[in-house]
């Protein structure tokens, strides 16, 4: 699963997720996509269940490029423990997803087989999506 | 070549995100002509007919000749704005351009013979690294495609710029390296499942392993700065 090598400080704010993604909107590498129709904290299983769902759908062909890295780090405190007494342990790694945000991409494959292979994708991910298609593709 | 499209348009009287906002309300696009040494107008465009536009391929290496209260206005577009969730246009740039000025423009590249392309037949892939390539030419020149014919090419081949027999007074933008356009890349399908059930396999002692060697990292910072 994704995360990062090393981090700075171990533990983050929850943080709140505002607004329109403001870059990473457009496809960049392949033919389609997958966009992120609201915001959400997109956990480093979720984007690995995508990515499986995509890769064992498209079979033989095809490139997939994932857009989104889990760089967060979430902690919970263990069960039947009272409030306070600090900070829970990291437990998971999220990427904070705004709106409009391309997260796949996909290339190398009829359009048939990637919008189903997204539709595999979306439905391990935890908002509305929309498949994208380059300018000018068919 | 590539051909000439008429598009009608309104001039806009006011400009700023309020006019803006309004036109888009009413289904129009807002727009600029700029260039050529003349000063800018601020346009509107109907939102259908750009929508149909924009979805046909090579609509930036297009010709557009926008009609604006009877007058036309030869232009080429340069940009258009999306909204980033709904992928609806903005607001779209359109340049003046003179027959005799050279221009920068992405032309698509359209590919022949996928079909009977050994390559592909074996199970390569298609791996094209540029769907657009940028060149330099006159408005009267823009071809409206560039054209790769695949039928010979084998798993494992690239084929760059210099294969590609642009029409006169065309030139590519970037002439100090034989570019790659594309390549047939071999299946990864095999690769691909060994690391998946390595990863499995991994996965199910795993749990947050990234933590051990983090929490080294941060807890001593110094030492994880070395």
């Amino acid at each position: 699963m994704l995360s990062p090598k090393r981090t700075k400080y171990r533990k983050q704010h929850k943080g709140r997720i505002h607004g329109n993604a403001k870059g990473g909107t457009q496809l960049n590498f392949g033919a389609y996509g997958l966009k992120a129709l609201a915001p959400a904290r997109v956990t480093a299983r979720q984007i690995e269940a995508a990515r499986r769902a995509i890769t064992r759908h498209i079979r033989r062909s095809g490139r997939v490029w994932i857009r989104i890295f889990p760089d967060v780090p979430v902690s919970t405190k263990p069960a039947e423990v009272r409030m306070g007494k600090g900070k829970g342990t990291p437990e998971f790694w999220v990427a904070r997803v705004k709106p409009g945000r391309v997260m796949f991409e996909l290339d190398g494959v009829p359009r048939d087989l990637a919008e189903k292979a997204f539709e595999l994708a979306s439905a391990k991910l935890p908002m509305d999506t929309k498949f994208i298609v380059r300018l000018g593709e068919r | 070549m590539s051909d000439t499209t008429v598009i009608s348009a309104e001039p806009r009287d006011r400009v700023g995100k309020g006019s803006a906002r309004a036109a888009r309300r009413e289904g129009l696009i807002p727009a600029v002509v700029y260039g050529n040494k003349k000063d800018p107008q601020p346009i509107t465009v109907n939102e259908r007919v750009l929508m149909r536009l924009i979805h046909t391929p090579g609509f930036f290496a297009t010709l557009f000749d926008v009609e604006i209260g009877g007058e036309t206005t030869r232009t080429l577009p340069r940009d258009v704005q999306f909204h980033p969730v709904t992928d609806r246009p903005e607001h779209i740039d359109f340049l003046r351009v003179s027959a005799t000025t050279a221009i920068t423009v992405a032309v698509p590249v359209e590919f022949l013979n996928e079909e009977e392309c050994p390559g592909l037949r074996q199970g390569g892939v298609l791996n094209v690294v540029r769907y657009e390539i940028e060149v330099s030419c006159t408005p009267d020149k823009i071809p409206s495609s560039l054209q790769i014919d695949l039928a010979t090419a084998e798993v494992g081949d690239s084929i760059h710029i210099s294969a590609i027999t642009l029409p006169d007074g065309v030139t590519p933008t970037i002439t100090d390296r034989d570019f790659t356009v594309v390549t047939i890349a071999a299946p990864t399908v095999v690769q691909d499942e060994a690391a998946e059930a390595a990863a499995e396999a991994a996965e199910g002692e795993e749990g947050f392993a990234p933590e051990d060697g983090e929490e080294a990292a941060g807890e001593e910072g110094g030492e994880s700065e070395e």
